[in-house]
């Protein structure tokens, strides 16, 4: 038996593995065509229909395989996609769109202005429960909507927005004379028929995507041959892919960057790469809470945090500081406004003075026979909210303050936020490449009917921000931005902690790889489209031909 | 026997309404619904209130508890689960997709761990005190309080990463399609390797105990000592008298272990991205998906009551008296 068990093993194992990838030197300045990059999926995606798409991982997907109206440069600024120019109507209101003529769907049929319109149909409706694109056209009208001829479409809205035209990258067309048939929830996860430069050669879920690049693109001819996304959940499982040279690309934790990213024997191979995306960390304030509506408390509270700290202790240097709503980044970002200094006596002095004083000598602040008690969500599980939490706590313990940590699930967390039933959180946010804020801080966005679930609400800020996002005129909009990011990190409903970089590990054969101004890696045009890999270090060809 | 098996027959179905009444309060009752999915998961963004609400309308969210729960029974009973609420396909399909890898996995390593684990187990019976049961004891209860997790990171490491021995992850290679059955076969295998290893090694020390005391509470017995006094070889006492009566608590074990057979391990599937269910199961509930974490359960529940209908059945089959006493 013993010796069976010895054979097997010896079988199971001695079989090919792949050998590590030659590193010889290439011309840099001339991009090789063909090979197959391997790219890794966090998650895999929920459907292939860019329209009930739900997760970031399907954008990343949809990005090869479908053509948005308008695309993001390499400084996140609207460029021509499906569309190759437009005119907006100066009211703001009537978007005229001329498609590409020479555009074409994978099936071989032309982009016509009639599938534009049947995709604005399809988001809009409700029945096809798609809330977070349905969104982006809220405003639309659809009954002064026009198809004018084969290539031009007038796209009317009952509202002018000054993000309007970028929430067109959402707008994925798809041919209408595919995805008119059949259940359109269901029957296009699997399947999908765009107008991008690739073609879908197989999903399997739970496993892989293989896309193929189309012969007869309309556009301009990206490099890669084939791409092909491999779901791996785990962290520490991908990082030991990357290693083996398994996957071309993952996101890194910020211990194995830690550990790992000075490495010899592994920058050999992998490229280590760090850079700032359209995200930040906040502490949001129930500015309803008796004992946080008044904004000199939050900016004491806020005094107690020691940025500088927590940005070389808890991120290794890799994180920066905030001050408000808008990233260091974006245009809207206000340069003049102060991150707010680390200060617990002044915040000490700042409570005592509004009458929160230790009268008991217990150690705790109180008022009115109250102690100063509240309670921070932060979600479960191990993550930087974590640690956060516990310096915020006893920074906040040495003035009198108690913190009490309670951790939550995110949906258990979200309901307890539209409710209004909670003191402060420790969370981030994800923004768009706009950065109207309204969603957040509109007083008309206060729960249920949007994300304003620190119940701001302040007049001239709504006024900015009703301004902001109606504006057309840039320069003016950058005026009214500027303004509203001093107001809000004077009212301070929100404590913004740091932005926190985005870290990555890219293996060194695939080259041109270049990172955009807050969407990283991916998504923008022409970013991925313009990888290549030299001809001699094609490990995965193999492993991806067609079957 | 027929009255027997009708009578358990009936407690199972019993058992089935009250375990959907139960899973249906719990799912309830935990704070969120999948609609606040939509709201947390994504960045800064308007989101369209009538999709919203047309999200609550279809899945019956904005109905009463008990309507819902209705409207739920109805479509079981009909073997209709629903579909998921954040990617719209039918529970029972997803749930097909993801059932067979994780069946195969899963059985493997009980296979595995059970036929280590019971001789194992007998062998140590026979030497019942002995230094080198004590020290294999000792082994064993340290083989199971080892995390799983670790041990999975360790021999990725090892077999996967620096011995380039073994594939790290998923269920077959990229070229699988191209390989004759042979080669395919052999493919699987690989990598079924450290998964298997992973998930056998605590349940492989549950059986050796398990087993072990089961037997050494046997061969206490008069009836053993009496054959032994007959003169019965030692051997033939083991398997023909002692055996068939240790085999009462280990069909217990085996109907406690089937249901999870099914139900997956999040760990592990995570660690291998092994496409399971364990997995579908941990990220339903994180989204609130009502229709897939019940169809989830009630399909685990099902064969719970059919694995302990079946233990009930060999308990009958191993020990006449049982038997005996239902015709009394």
């Amino acid at each position: 038996m013993k010796r069976y068990l010895a054979a097997l093993f010896l079988v199971l194992a001695c079989s090919n593995e792949r050998p590590l990838p030659p590193t010889t030197s290439v011309d840099e300045s001339t991009p090789q065509e063909g090979g197959t990059v391997v790219r890794r999926l966090q998650s895999d995606v929920s459907t292939l229909n860019p329209i009930l798409s739900t997760s970031g991982y399907d954008r990343f997907v949809a990005f090869f395989l479908f053509t948005p109206m308008v695309h993001f440069d390499v400084n996140l600024q609207v460029i021509p996609g499906l569309a190759e120019k437009w005119d907006i109507a100066p009211d703001g209101k009537l978007y005229t769109f001329h498609l590409n003529p020479s555009a074409t769907f994978s099936d071989g049929s032309p982009v016509r202005a009639s599938d534009v319109l049947f995709t604005l149909k399809k988001i809009v409706d409700p029945q096809n429960e798609a809330p977070q694109i349905a969104g982006s056209f809220e405003q639309l009208d659809l009954r002064n909507t026009k198809v004018i001829d084969d290539h031009t479409i007038a796209v009317a809205f009952k509202q002018e927005l000054a993000a309007q035209l970028a929430h067109f990258n959402d707008l994925l067309v798809l041919p209408e004379h595919v995805y008119s048939k059949g259940d359109f929830k269901t029957d296009f996860a699997a399947r999908a028929v765009g107008s991008g430069p690739y073609r879908l050669v197989r999903r399997e879920p739970g496993k892989e995507i293989l896309l193929e690049r189309r012969p007869e693109y309309w556009g301009k001819r990206p490099y890669l041959q084939q791409v092909l996304f491999k779901v791996i959940i785990d962290d520490g499982t991908a990082w030991n892919a990357m290693k083996r040279g398994d996957i071309d690309e993952s996101m890194i934790a910020a211990d194995t960057w830690l550990m790992e990213s000075r490495r010899p024997e592994l920058t050999k191979t992998i490229d280590f790469r760090r850079f700032y995306t359209l995200t930040y960390n906040y502490v949001p304030w129930n500015t309803r809470d008796p004992m946080l509506s008044d904004k000199r408390v939050r900016h004491a509270l806020a005094m107690c945090i020691d940025l500088k700290s927590i940005i070389d202790n808890l991120y290794h240097g890799t994180a920066r500081a905030m001050n408000g709503p808008f990233t260091p980044d974006q245009w809207a970002y206000n340069p003049d406004v102060p991150v707010i200094e680390y200060n617990p006596q002044q915040a000490q002095r700042i409570l005592n003075s509004l009458g929160w004083l230790d009268t008991n000598h217990d150690g705790i602040l109180d008022k009115g026979g109250k102690p100063f008690k509240i309670e921070m969500l932060i979600s479960g599980g191990a993550n930087p909210s974590n640690p956060f939490s516990q310096l915020f706590q006893s920074e906040l313990r040495k003035i009198g303050v108690q913190l009490v940590i309670t951790p939550l699930d995110p949906s258990a967390f979200i309901q307890r936020a539209l409710a209004g039933n909670y003191q402060c959180a420790y969370l981030s946010w994800d923004l768009d490449p706009d950065p109207d804020p309204f969603p957040l801080f509109h007083s008309s966005q206060i729960p249920p009917h949007g994300q304003n679930f620190v119940f701001y609400s302040n007049p001239e800020a709504d006024r900015l921000m009703e301004e902001g996002r109606r504006e057309l005129d840039q320069s003016k909009r950058t005026t009214i931005y500027h303004q509203l990011h001093a107001l809000l990190a004077d009212d301070q409903p929100y404590t913004w902690t740091v932005q926190v970089s985005s870290k990555w590990a890219i293996n060194k054969r695939v080259h041109n790889v270049k990172e955009s101004r807050g969407w990283g890696l991916f998504k923008w045009y022409p970013g991925e489209l313009d990888w290549w890999i030299p001809s001699n270090q094609r490990t995965h060809d193999a492993a991806a031909r067609r079957r | 026997m027929a009255s027997y098996v009708a009578r358990r027959l009936l407690y199972a179905l019993l058992t089935f309404f009250g375990i959907t009444v139960v899973v249906f309060a719990l799912v309830h009752s935990v704070p969120g619904d999948p609609i606040s999915f939509y709201i947390g998961t994504h960045g800064v963004s308007q989101l369209s209130s009538a999709a919203l609400d047309a999200i609550r309308r279809e899945h019956h969210l904005d109905e009463p508890l008990i309507s819902q729960y209705l409207w739920w029974l109805r479509g079981v009973l009909t073997l209709d689960f629903g579909s998921s609420i954040i990617n719209h396909q039918h529970v029972t399909t997803r749930i097909l997709e993801k059932l067979p890898n994780t069946f195969i996995l899963n059985s493997i390593a009980f296979l595995l761990a059970a036929a280590i684990g019971v001789p194992i187990g007998l062998w140590s019976a026979a030497r019942s005190g002995r230094l080198m049961e004590r020290t294999s004891a000792v082994l064993f209860f340290l083989l199971y309080s080892l995390p799983s997790f670790w041990v999975a990171l360790l021999l990725m490491e090892f077999f996967s990463v620096k011995l380039r021995m073994l594939p790290l992850f998923g269920m077959t290679s990229d070229d699988y399609l191209q390989m004759s059955a042979a080669e395919q076969l052999l493919d699987r295998l690989r990598h079924l390797v450290l998964p298997v290893v992973t998930l056998s090694y605590a349940q492989l020390a549950i059986f050796a105990r398990f087993s072990k005391s089961a037997l050494t509470e046997v061969i206490r017995q008069d009836y053993i000592t009496a054959a032994r006094a007959k003169g019965v070889a030692p051997q033939a006492i083991l398997w023909r008298h002692a055996f068939r009566n240790a085999l009462i608590p280990l069909i217990t074990l085996l109907g406690l272990t089937i249901p999870f057979l099914i139900s997956g391990s999040v760990i592990v599937e995570q660690i291998f991205q092994w496409d399971g269910i364990g997995r579908l199961y941990f990220d339903s509930i994180l989204t609130r998906d009502y229709p897939m974490v019940l169809g989830l359960t009630v399909a685990t529940a099902v064969v719970t009551l059919l694995a302990s209908l079946l233990a009930d059945l060999l308990y009958a089959a191993a020990d006449p008296r049982i038997r005996l006493e239902e015709q009394r």
